[in-house]
């Protein structure tokens, strides 16, 4: 809810006198009270806010009004409430964040009764494709991850009563969608930093400069042979103004050029949409286990495909926490105490081990980004620091490197604790995360992340030659909790792919295959590499692009490249010649992951006129062909420079 | 249910062996007049003829026992693969069947009838979710908008309109 004038500044303006008593309030707010505040001023923090919420309340309807932009306000009344009776088109783009907001939805409209069609998109080419078969049928479109950061208006070219509501992470939200008052609605929280700039700086009435142009020259144009005086000055005025105002008006472009360029350089993304979906439903009171389960595995996909800043995940995570506990509280008594199989979401405070409990101890810790970068585990000596770190906690190989669930119970009971300690000693602070488990029946305990790489894995499957919408059905379906088979078989391939991702990033930095081309640090996998069919899909190939990058970080000794980003090439399809190419953002600890990369491929592809395809919705993402490779570095080495 | 072409050769070598076998015990009842050593062997032979005609009486019935269930399957109007392998005197009966299941289905309920081949398990909500397993091209339902069914979209649709589709294989009821 966020008006053309800020917040800060209408408080600031309502009560002059209390502005300390608002920093207060705003410390209280973040910092979670820890810190502790006389019950008076913790009193009086509260009245501040009552009274001063009440009054913001009654201005914010009326600011809303006059709200230009279409982010939707009320996301029950302005979305919900309109689609409910209607039959609904549904565009998913192929990430888990997706897919998950997609399984609320899905079962909201399940409750309601709301008719809809579900088509996967994997990327701009589908999205035009499945619009233009079911535009005739639909009139609201509902997309999911995809849609807002292009001019969706002028890539779909919908009819007039055509209305699409865009619930997407990427950001910056292109300014035609976000001013758009008809057609876009846009289900975005409007306190993720936007940072939309305002209308006036982008969009202006040309009507009046062509009027007075026209007039000016109008004038001119009759000139008779010999022009009077009176005419002469007259003329030089309005020649005068004409210069002024195309002055002022090259100004405002130049002004608005350089707006529109900082506004959109870097990509990053928001919140998560499946916590939007699952905050729509808290709204209407229809939230359940299951939906509260897969927008914990939206906010954790994004983390785990390093989408957003730690920060924020923390945050997401307190929020979801709030909703895990009013859940958790229901059946407290111990008469009522739930059954077994009943779904039971719980916080943990658990080891960044990927997958642990589904294979075995040491498997993980070889495997994990974290850990193998800590360790060095593709040197020698890293080998021999894993296995200090194993002496160190006592824990005999033998039991290390048997499947979790086998090793004895004295082991597995203060693990986390004692791998903590020992991780402190190896300075591994950060071995432990906050996140969330579910529990249903004695045997299915699964992490948030143990699920996103189940899925992830199903998602981009290349065993079998299937089409991407089998495998977006697949994992769609290995969500459900009625699925297990899948989700097994989705753990499976994760094991693999997270083997493969080791052994590349193993052979990458014996063999030194990563070569800092000035502005940015390069790397191209060639066709002949082991399991190099699993990276033509960006996400595993921005997987294998973190950890390459996290590995190099911790192996080079060159100080100037362990702040520079990385992009990377792998074969997509051998027989057209094309290669994936993926850029991120440089490594370091308090990074907003924010990306320059698409702009930047954008114009370098530009310059060299290199045969490139932006197909997917993320935008550092791009199909090149193999020839025009080296043209494209250059001019990007150019660019960056 | 499948339902192979009749198999009317068999048929036709089945009868020519009839004749011959029958004859052959004509000529011999011809020879026999008093005595009694051929009698075995044209009882024999009789006893084949007749458990001939069971197994083919046993064949056709079972043809048409198909044949019904296919109204079930697949409503009044068969798809061409399967009339393609249905013999004239076959798709007579299956005719006749309609109607009779017609009229009865007209003569309960009151006074529309009732359509008793729909919803033939107690259904469990108005509508449910399916998965479109291959192109389809467009459907139409009651109100007259049009779905595009294309392989691997997934549809919230009433229930009655996608039982058909079900049984055909082209949808698939997804339970989550």
């Amino acid at each position: 809810m966020c008006p053309p004038v800020t917040l800060k500044s209408l408080f600031d303006w309502l009560f002059p006198q209390r502005r300390n008593q608002m920093c207060k309030k705003q410390i209280w707010r973040h910092r979670r009270n820890t810190e502790t505040l006389s019950i008076k001023q913790q009193g009086l923090c509260f009245k501040t806010r009552t009274n001063a919420e009440v009054i913001i309340f009654f201005i914010h309807l009326n600011f809303i009004r006059l709200n230009f932009n279409m982010f939707v306000t009320d996301i029950r009344k302005e979305f919900y409430d309109v689609v409910v009776n209607q039959r609904v088109a549904l565009f998913v783009s192929p990430d888990i964040d997706a897919l998950c907001a997609c399984k609320v939805l899905q079962a909201l409209f399940h409750c309601d009764q709301v008719q809809y069609t579900l088509v996967p998109v994997a990327g701009w080419q589908d999205l035009g494709t499945a619009f233009m078969e079911h535009k005739e049928q639909y009139q609201y479109f509902v997309l999911i991850n995809c849609g807002a950061n292009v001019d969706l208006l002028e890539t779909l070219q919908p009819e007039e009563d055509s209305v699409f509501f865009i619930c997407d992470t990427h950001r910056p939200v292109d300014v035609v969608n976000v001013y758009n008052d008809t057609q876009i609605k846009l289900l975005i929280k409007q306190d993720d930093d936007l940072g939309v700039p305002s209308y006036d700086d982008i969009f202006r009435d040309d009507e009046e400069d062509e009027e007075g142009d026209g007039d000016d020259s109008g004038n001119e144009s009759d000139g008779s042979a010999e022009p009077s005086g009176k005419r002469r000055r007259y003329d030089e005025d309005a020649l005068e103004r004409r210069i002024e105002r195309q002055r002022a008006r090259r100004e405002w472009e130049a002004r608005r050029r350089e707006i529109l360029f900082d506004y959109e350089q870097y990509e990053f993304h928001g919140t998560s949409a499946a916590l939007v979906m699952f905050e729509l439903a808290w709204v209407m009171s229809k939230d359940t286990k299951d939906m509260l389960w897969w927008s914990v595995i939206g906010v954790t996909d994004q983390w785990v495909h390093d989408k957003i800043p730690h920060m924020k995940y923390v945050t997401d995570i307190a929020t979801l926490q709030r909703h895990v506990s009013r859940h958790n509280h229901r059946n407290e008594d111990e008469e009522n105490s739930l059954s077994i199989d009943c779904m039971r979401i719980t916080f943990e405070y658990d080891l960044r081990l990927v997958l642990y409990q589904h294979w075995s101890l040491y498997e993980s810790i070889c495997n994990s980004c974290y850990t193998s970068c800590s360790f060095k585990l593709w040197s020698i000596n890293g080998q021999k620091k894993l296995q200090e770190f194993l002496a160190d906690m006592g824990l005999p190989l033998k039991q290390v490197r048997q499947k979790f669930n086998s090793m004895d119970m004295s082991i597995k009971e203060n693990l986390r604790e004692v791998i903590e300690e020992s991780a402190n000693k190896f300075s591994m602070k950060d071995i432990r995360v906050q996140t969330f488990a579910v529990n249903f029946g004695f045997k299915n305990r699964f992490l948030a992340s143990d699920v996103v790489h189940a899925a992830a894995a199903l998602l981009e499957n290349v065993e079998k030659d299937e089409m991407p919408t089998d495998n977006f059905i697949k994992a769609l379906d290995c969500l459900s909790r009625s699925n297990l088979e899948r989700l097994h078989l989705g753990i499976d391939l994760a094991k693999k792919k997270l083997k493969a991702i080791q052994q590349t990033v193993a052979s990458c930095i014996c063999t030194n295959l990563i070569l800092s081309q000035g502005p940015f640090l390069y790397c191209h996998l060639l066709e002949g590499t082991p399991d190099v069919k699993l990276f033509s899909k960006p996400l595993a190939l921005t997987l294998l692009c973190k950890y390459l990058l996290k590995a190099f970080i911790c192996s080079t000794r060159n100080k100037r490249c362990k702040i520079l980003p990385l992009i990377m090439a792998a074969p997509l399809d051998v027989e057209k010649g094309t290669v994936i190419v993926l850029g991120i953002p440089p490594e370091s600890e308090t990074s907003d992951k924010k990306n320059f990369f698409g702009r930047a491929f954008e114009k370098a592809a530009e310059s060299t006129s290199s045969r490139t395809l932006h197909d997917h919705f993320d935008t550092s993402v791009i199909e090149l062909k193999m020839e025009d490779r080296g043209k494209f570095l250059d001019a990007l080495i150019t660019l960056l420079s | 249910m499948s339902l192979l072409t009749l198999r009317r050769n068999f048929f036709n070598v089945h009868v020519i062996t009839t004749t011959k076998i029958y004859r052959e015990n004509c000529l011999n009842e011809a020879k026999t007049e008093g005595k009694s050593e051929l009698i075995p062997s044209i009882k024999f032979r009789h006893s084949c003829l007749l458990r001939n005609q069971r197994c083919i009486a046993a064949y056709l019935y079972d043809r048409l026992l198909r044949i019904r269930a296919l109204r079930w399957e697949y409503g009044s109007v068969l798809p061409t693969t399967i009339r393609f392998h249905m013999c004239a005197e076959e798709m007579e009966w299956f005719n006749q069947y309609k109607k009779s299941l017609a009229t009865y289905m007209r003569s309960i309920g009151g006074e529309e009838g009732l359509d008793i081949t729909q919803d033939m398990k107690p259904p469990k909500s108005l509508y449910i979710e399916v998965r479109c397993l291959k192109d389809h091209g467009e459907f139409e339902i009651d109100d007259g908008t049009v779905i595009l069914l294309k392989k691997n979209s997934q549809h919230f649709l009433p229930r009655w309109k996608c039982e058909q589709l079900i049984r055909q294989g082209v949808l698939e009821h997804v339970i989550s």
